[in-house]
């Protein structure tokens, strides 16, 4: 409870601005995902035999995908500033306040994020293609799945002195996540070395996850359930061994 | 008497690398009492108070407050201690409003509470025009006066400050001195870093000067004064630049003068913590470019 107590605490100042900023917060995490949607799922699509079967395919994929936009730039570029040009970071630490506390507070912008968007995607997804199945889980998938970007996010941003480092590290490792794991394309069509690697990525899990909770032909690989768990707990005890030793 | 030392810091030692920023020092700051912490750039003094306030960890040594050894960075009882950071350290993306009311959210000041003490605090500091202006718009005086704010929202004993006036204008340093002493007639302990002289030595009741990572003189700003010698002969001679010799008694210090060379500019005076400092510390600042080097 003390936990839960100090984690909302610690994510007021987040989402004080967030409801401040509301309409920039839903542009910027909206844009891009229904720009996924209209060129891949109308333009590409449009080519294919079966568009109406393409665009039920990437529905799960680009909501996955959201749970990553969403969160990760939002996140690192956040913790950045705080840290090194408004400083008000170390102020956090000042606080008697739990460094796991510290650590789920500065997730909840990025998980609150993603819940906004990909509801709407969901909403938008299921007007588009019906046979989607929308359940309870799928809002558990994305909250899980935002807090592990929003962790990514975190260590990110507290790892980075430059944000040319951040701008880099989302060219080298975000971009191509975003288009290689599964969530426009079925990634076991590539080269078997390329998909080892893909295999090994978050975001290929929480696109198998998604599609298979909203699409009744695909399974839930118990797989990606472990992996994406795996994920989140490295990533925390990274974050909570940097706050702890003064690492960042 | 134990219960009057209100911070303890034992063989303080802190390593950068190979660098010593901060080497074996102890410190006891008194309750009740203003503390300097005076030294050049780089001497150690944030470092100091950085592992003071456990936003670093020290390589060796300890902190006691109230007793307590400060454990690590979610002890509770820095719940004690208010921090003014050298830097301004705002939230400049929300309203100054904001800025305080989450630092009274972060202390868990109960609502009613929490906006009493921010009405007295905003009203004390003047804030009251700026409470809906974004903290990015402000000047830097007032930024601090928001930062001062947050300091003291959950009322702490223990009142630490880094070079609080830094970049304030004359009214604001003023006005800062004045709401210190204020504070501290209510019965909180400040420690307080500077640069200026005349700071320390309108404020502080004991003051500790710093070089190179070693505590090298702590006392009164009189007793400091004093151990340098009470009267200074400040003087220029044909090609030589200015200097400066100290004397314990007056007699000595005018015999001094009268020997000086005919011609000389010469001026006699009490002592001032300017001169111990300067004497003490000397002019060579190289250590602040070596620890600033091991921060980045």
């Amino acid at each position: 409870m003390g936990i839960l107590d100090e984690t909302f605490r610690v994510a007021w100042g987040d989402l004080v601005y967030m409801k401040g900023n509301m309409i920039e917060v839903l542009l910027s995490s909206l844009v891009g995902p229904l720009l996924y949607l209209l060129a891949f799922g109308f333009g590409v699509g449009g080519n294919m035999e079966d568009p109406a079967a393409y665009v039920k395919y990437i529905i799960p994929g680009i909501i996955a995908l959201t749970t990553l936009s969403a969160t990760f730039s939002t996140v690192s570029m956040k913790i950045l500033v705080q840290r090194l040009f408004y400083m008000s970071f170390d102020e956090l630490l000042l606080c008697p306040i739990h460094i796991s506390a510290i650590i789920l507070g500065k997730l909840v912008q990025g998980v609150a994020r993603a819940l906004i968007s990909c509801t709407i995607l969901l909403v938008v997804g299921w007007l588009l293609s019906p046979q989607v199945v929308i359940s309870p889980w799928i809002f558990v998938l994305i909250i899980v799945a935002s807090m592990m970007f929003s962790l990514l996010g975190l260590l990110a941003g507290m790892l980075t002195n430059k944000t040319q480092t951040l701008t880099l590290f989302s060219s080298i490792v975000i971009i191509p996540m975003t288009f290689l794991c599964g969530t426009l394309f079925d990634s076991s069509t590539l080269p078997d070395g390329i998909s080892f690697i893909i295999y090994c990525l978050p975001l290929t899990h929480v696109s198998n996850l998604m599609r298979g909770l909203m699409l009744p032909e695909y399974s839930i690989g118990l797989d990606s359930i472990v992996i994406v768990a795996i994920y989140v707990a490295v990533l925390f005890s990274i974050c909570y061994y940097m706050i702890k030793n003064n690492k960042c | 008497m134990t219960d009057d030392i209100i911070i303890r810091g034992k063989g303080i030692t802190k390593k950068f690398g190979d660098f010593t920023a901060v080497d074996n020092i102890d410190v006891e700051v008194r309750r009740g009492e203003i503390f300097g912490f005076l030294g050049p750039n780089g001497a150690g003094k944030t470092t100091t108070i950085r592992i003071m306030t456990t936003l670093i960890p020290p390589t060796s040594g300890e902190i006691e407050i109230e007793g307590h050894t400060v454990k690590g960075l979610d002890d509770p009882v820095k719940e004690k201690v208010g921090i003014i950071q050298q830097h301004i350290a705002l939230d400049n993306d929300v309203s100054v409003r904001e800025n305080i009311r989450y630092h009274a959210i972060l202390h868990r000041i109960p609502r009613k509470e929490a906006k009493e003490r921010m009405d007295r605090l905003i009203n004390m500091m003047g804030l009251e025009p700026y409470l809906d202006r974004m903290a990015i718009n402000l000047s830097g005086g007032w930024k601090r006066r928001v930062a001062i704010v947050n300091a003291l929202i959950h009322d702490p004993s223990i009142l630490v400050m880094d070079e609080p006036t830094a970049g304030l204008d004359t009214q604001s340093r003023h006005m800062l001195w004045k709401l210190i002493r204020e504070l501290n007639s209510h019965g909180t302990t400040v420690f307080v870093t500077t640069h200026y002289m005349d700071e320390a030595e309108e404020l502080c009741d004991r003051i500790a000067i710093i070089d190179h990572g070693k505590i090298i003189a702590q006392g009164t700003p009189e007793e400091l004064c004093r151990e340098l010698g009470s009267f200074a002969v400040e003087y220029v001679t044909e090609g030589s630049d200015k200097q400066y010799r100290y004397f314990h008694e007056r007699s000595e210090a005018l015999q001094f003068r009268d020997s000086l060379p005919e011609g000389a500019q010469v001026t006699t005076r009490n002592t001032n913590l300017e001169d111990v400092f300067l004497e003490l510390t000397g002019r060579e600042n190289t250590q602040a470019v070596q620890e600033v080097e091991y921060r980045i």
